[in-house]
């Protein structure tokens, strides 16, 4: 057997070895099991405490209406609370499905949900596969609801230039978002915040709106 | 430790460019000794006369998938960090005719005409200015061609996903038409030669 492959021409040598691992490579199936991973238990806890891994409500408000683009929201509430209303730009990742998904390791990512801790939880389950740049929105939904779309404002009669700056800035925020400001102050639970409707399917959306072009390649 | 290495920061910014020179120098040299430098011998390729760079190109692909696909496998290499570009179908198609057809007119591809250039070949430099001439009208009638641009999008879809089988039988099954695309090179350029022979 050995003398026969021997015997072949180099290029037929090459050939048959090219086949052979092509069939070894149909048992082998997928080349990696993405389960199990180890972490780096010192740059994780030395990185824990950084405030870069968490960005604050306005902030991202901010980078939505500028259309910046350099970084993926990841909803990790269910898909019906989802469906009833998400931040402009998220899409829906369930956490098992996290390290499963489109997201790539080097992208800037951030997570959020209805409070910090189901997306703390996240976080490390990332930040453990290796996904270098992972926030979080800090209070997730509940500051979004109630910072950005409906900011509560008690600078009542704008005492100063600077204050009704301010002031208008979030009214303009808000209304960006479809939500309103809420003037009254002290009395917020008395107004009815209804959501902003969502118009289009999102899911069809959310999937491809990352319009950047290749940065590497031939 | 994984492999790409620049993505995990093993190296700055400053040795990387020193790593893609040298890596550069190597692949142009390659690339020349190989036969890429000549506009003729890409030519050839076209009409079945002499299919070397057919031929070199299908063997670095089925080089990198095999490698890339066994150094993942026993932990070296994370796919999930090389970076590959989204999915366009139409545009993509449109853009390699264009390429394509470039391709066959100048006798030169992108990197090739390089190549070509650092040997000193005339056509080649022509081709790479008419390449940037080329880049900077597509700079300026992006505007108007963006939605098509972006438009039948697919996302970064890899062909194990789009078949929803495994990496394994697509390595085997791209082993195979590189074969059979070598057999039938073979056979092509003993067709043309006889032909030849036959004028």
């Amino acid at each position: 057997m050995l003398k026969i492959y021997a015997a072949l021409p180099p290029r037929k040598q090459i050939g048959i070895i090219a086949i052979i691992l092509g069939i070894v490579a149909v048992f082998i199936g997928n080349p990696q099991d993405n389960t199990t991973t180890t972490v780096n238990i010192k740059e994780l806890s030395m990185t824990a405490g950084d405030n870069v891994n968490s960005v604050s409500v306005q902030e991202l408000s901010n980078w939505i209406i500028q259309g910046k683009m350099d970084y993926r929201l990841v909803d990790l509430r269910t898909e019906a609370d989802y469906d009833e209303y998400n931040i402009p730009s998220s899409e829906c990742v369930s956490m098992s499905s996290l390290t499963k998904s489109e997201l790539m390791r080097n992208e800037k990512i951030i997570l959020y949900a209805d409070d910090d801790i189901v997306a703390s939880q996240a976080w490390f389950i990332l930040k453990a596969d290796g996904y270098h740049s992972v926030s979080i929105l800090k209070k997730g939904m509940e500051a979004w609801k109630n910072e950005v779309v409906f900011p509560s404002c008690n600078c009542g009669e704008h005492s100063t230039a600077e204050l009704k700056q301010l002031h208008d800035k979030k009214a303009e925020v808000a209304k960006f978002f479809g939500g309103a400001l809420q003037t009254d102050g002290g009395t917020e639970s008395s107004v009815k915040k209804n959501l902003p409707k969502l118009k289009a399917p999102k899911k069809v959306v959310l999937k491809t709106n990352r319009k950047k072009p290749a940065r590497e390649g031939c | 430790m994984t492999a790409p290495f620049y993505k995990f920061g093993l190296f700055n910014d400053e040795v990387s460019f020193i790593i893609a020179f040298v890596l550069g120098l190597a692949f142009g040299f390659v690339f020349e000794r190989g036969g890429f430098g000549s506009g003729r011998m890409l030519a050839a390729q076209f009409y079945f006369t002499d299919m070397r760079v057919f031929k070199v190109m299908f063997t670095a692909i089925v080089v990198a998938m095999i490698g890339l696909f066994y150094l993942s496998w026993i932990g070296f290499i994370d796919l999930s960090l090389i970076y590959f570009g989204d999915t366009f179908i139409m545009p993509q198609i449109v853009g390699g005719l264009i390429l394509g057809v470039g391709f066959v007119i100048g006798g030169y591809c992108p990197g090739t005409s390089t190549v070509a250039i650092a040997t000193g070949r005339l056509d080649a430099i022509v081709y790479l200015l008419g390449g940037a001439f080329g880049i900077f009208v597509f700079g300026e009638v992006f505007p108007y061609i963006s939605d098509f641009f972006y438009s039948t999008p697919m996302g970064r879809i890899t062909l194990p996903e789009l078949f929803g089988i495994d990496y394994g039988i697509i390595v085997f099954a791209v082993i195979l038409l590189a074969i059979a695309g070598f057999t039938a090179a073979d056979w092509g350029e003993k067709f043309m030669a006889s032909k030849k022979e036959g004028k």
